[in-house]
């Protein structure tokens, strides 16, 4: 382990990479800070930048762009009450009422400070479970790896929110079924082309991200613009920040709050699908059991322990999602499905042989998180007060900006205009669904893992003569698919249960 | 509660899947590939399985009953970007980037309310420019930065 932290800190140190995490932290937090855009966003947007670097600087700029995004997110969520992601929701419901208390330079700091912690505590958990995790999943088959993709696409349209289950599920079958467009690479049979030879390569990955993300995201913002009150807001909070100081009585009142959490948030985050959302409210929520009578009810009026939990989970499940990523090849998030993309963009296959064959990517990733948190801490806290007066750029000009970058994004790696007008017709249709309330980041995980699947249970078939019963043979595959069903069938078991419940005991008033 | 947004949602998905399975029978296989437990066809057929499916299940039982509120958004204005999306794609080759983009982002400011000439011009050529710079010094990453009756002095 310590030659894979010296070859993490000779990777991760030199000046170029050193330059990259720094860059990757201030677009980041800027991208993250913008309402609407998060770190799939802000990691859509540098993919085209990454993929000009080496793999280790691509991947660096990445991991710190999407610690940037939430650490951006956050901000805004404490300055104007507008979470740039969905994983900084619970921050606002502590961080906003101190800022209008006037202490938004202070809850700046306190979310600066536990998501520091957060992710050099996480990172601490990820350097001993990602190589023995690493090691474990060695012995893994085709079929087992099938099964945990299986598991994977269940349990992000298993965590999403009550009566979604079916629409992100359904999300994740389109996903999958776009990603089967193009030449099969078994058989060589085109597939879903239409008879176009701009489709015989399949749809690019980056394009459907930026497509569904980032045009998405700016052309909602111009279908519903922000109200003259909402920006006054805006450039007022981005002024006014007060002291970034905090005592010693908040500094002792969080200490727990950030060991409890980091732990929360990195088990949460390991779990495929789960991610940064749920840790956040769960940490807030058992934080709120924990606090007490007294100190339980201040939050939501601006309580340090409210605001410092959720920073603290969020930032620890953003680095847990990297284990299944870096270990079993298989994202655990939305975010790190993208960065997955990016990884097979390089020629690298993420899993366990990444251990192996790519010492330098796996530990310079790791290392790379504590220099990025650090530089969140030392470099991007200072400069919040300035950062935050990005805010007050007009939408007029930013829209238009933002649309251009992921255009050319796009065009830059392929130089073919069939690819823009693909983005449009993906970006009514994001829009669209948008507008429904379905998901998408369930789509992205199904067009990531699509071929992948379908490559391994092809595999298993041969190894297996064609027959399927390796799904009940083999009890690894057999244990992980288990797994897959009761993650699909709980969720609609307890809604049941639930309504059974009210139904016997709706009008009684002890019923509970 | 009958035209929800899940409901909605649904059918044109379900619409989109229907239209997937039929274009799955297109897929051409030779008689060997058929004899396969999977062939290229076998994804297809179970997505669309499935795809169906779950469709139906997000039509008859929607998660919520919210409707779809078409009112206080800019349709037209999304329309008139989506629009100049794609005439932009049309016009990066033949009138070279620097022009098309430098274009496309005046336009772009002028659709969301800045109507001044001079500030439209001096916040879109210089920052176009300086990408461009950045892209072909920096990244070398080359694209045609003029027209293409400009290209090697007109000739």
């Amino acid at each position: 382990m310590l030659e894979g932290i010296a070859i993490g800190l000779s990777t991760a140190l030199t000046p170029g990479n050193l330059l990259f995490v720094m860059m990757g932290c201030l677009v980041g937090t800027f991208v993250g800070m913008l309402p609407g855009l998060g770190p799939m966003s802000a990691i859509a947007l540098m993919i085209p930048i990454a993929a000009s670097l080496d793999p280790s600087a691509g991947i660096i700029l990445m991991a710190a762009v999407y610690y940037g995004a939430i650490f951006g997110g956050s901000t805004s969520s404490i300055l104007i009450n507008a979470p740039g992601v969905a994983s900084t929701v619970a921050t606002s419901f502590d961080g906003y009422p101190l800022a209008k208390q006037g202490k938004a330079g202070k809850a700046l700091a306190i979310a600066a400070y536990s998501s520091f912690s957060g992710g050099v505590i996480a990172a601490l958990f990820l350097l001993v479970a990602a190589p023995f995790l690493a090691n474990v999943s060695l012995a893994f088959q085709s079929t087992d790896y099938f099964a945990l993709m299986v598991l994977g696409l269940v349990a992000v349209a298993a965590f999403a929110g009550k009566g979604d289950m079916a629409k992100a599920l359904l999300m994740t079958v389109v996903g999958l079924m776009l990603s089967t467009v193009g030449t099969d690479q078994t058989q060589g049979v085109p597939r879903f082309t239409l008879g176009m030879i701009d489709l015989v390569d399949g749809i690019s990955f980056l394009l459907l991200v930026m497509a569904t993300f980032a045009l998405s995201e700016a052309l909602m913002a111009i279908l519903k613009p922000k109200d003259d009150a909402d920006r006054l807001k805006e450039k007022d909070a981005s002024q006014n920040l007060g002291s970034m100081a905090v005592s010693m009585a908040e500094a002792k009142d969080m200490a727990p709050v950030i060991g409890r959490s980091s732990i929360l948030g990195f088990l949460i985050g390991v779990l495929p699908g789960a991610g940064a959302t749920i840790a956040s409210f769960l940490a807030y929520g058992t934080e709120q059991r924990l606090a007490g009578k007294e100190k339980g009810a201040k939050f939501g009026k601006g309580s340090v322990r409210g605001l410092s939990a959720p920073e603290t989970a969020n930032n620890a499940a953003a680095t847990g999602s990297f284990v299944p990523l870096l270990t079993l090849g298989i994202p655990g998030s939305g975010t790190t499905a993208i960065m997955l993309g990016a990884l097979i963009g390089y020629g690298i296959q993420p899993g366990p042989r990444l251990y192996i064959d790519q010492p330098a990517v796996f530990w310079s990733v790791i290392v790379s998180m504590w220099i990025g948190n650090i530089v969140l801490l030392i470099l991007n806290l200072p400069l919040i007060p300035y950062i935050a007066r990005l805010l007050a750029i007009p939408s007029r000009f930013l829209l238009p900006l933002i649309l251009f970058f992921s255009l050319i994004g796009v065009y830059f790696v392929s130089f073919n205009t069939f690819d823009i007008q693909l983005m449009v017709i993906f970006a009514v249709a994001a829009v669209v669904l948008r507008f429904l309330d379905f998901p998408m980041a369930p789509m992205i995980l199904g067009f990531i893992l699509g071929g992948m699947m379908e490559e391994n249970l092809r595999r298993a078939l041969l190894i297996n003569d064609d027959s399927w019963s390796f799904l009940w043979e083999r009890p690894l595959t057999l244990s992980i698919l288990l797994i897959a069903a009761v993650c699909l069938v709980l969720p609609f078991a307890t809604t049941y249960i639930g309504r059974l419940k009210n139904r016997v005991f709706g009008d009684s008033p002890s019923a509970d | 509660m009958l035209y929800s947004k899940d409901r909605i949602g649904g059918v044109l998905l379900l619409l989109f899947c229907i239209a997937y399975g039929l274009l799955s029978r297109n897929i051409k296989l030779l008689p060997f590939q058929m004899d396969v437990a999977f062939n290229a066809r076998t994804m297809p057929e179970v997505l669309t399985v499935l795809g169906i499916g779950l469709s139906l299940a997000v039509i008859v039982f929607p998660g919520s009953a919210a409707r779809p509120e078409l009112g206080g958004y800019r349709w037209g204005q999304c329309a008139l970007f989506l629009g100049l999306m794609s005439v932009y794609g049309l016009t990066i080759r033949p009138l070279g980037f620097i022009v098309s983009t430098s274009l496309f982002l005046m336009i772009g400011f002028a659709l969301l309310g800045e109507r001044r000439p001079h500030i439209l011009l001096l916040v879109a050529v210089p920052l176009v420019v300086v990408f461009w710079v950045l892209m072909t010094q920096g990244l070398d990453v080359f694209i045609e930065p003029l027209p293409a009756f400009l290209k090697n002095g007109g000739s």
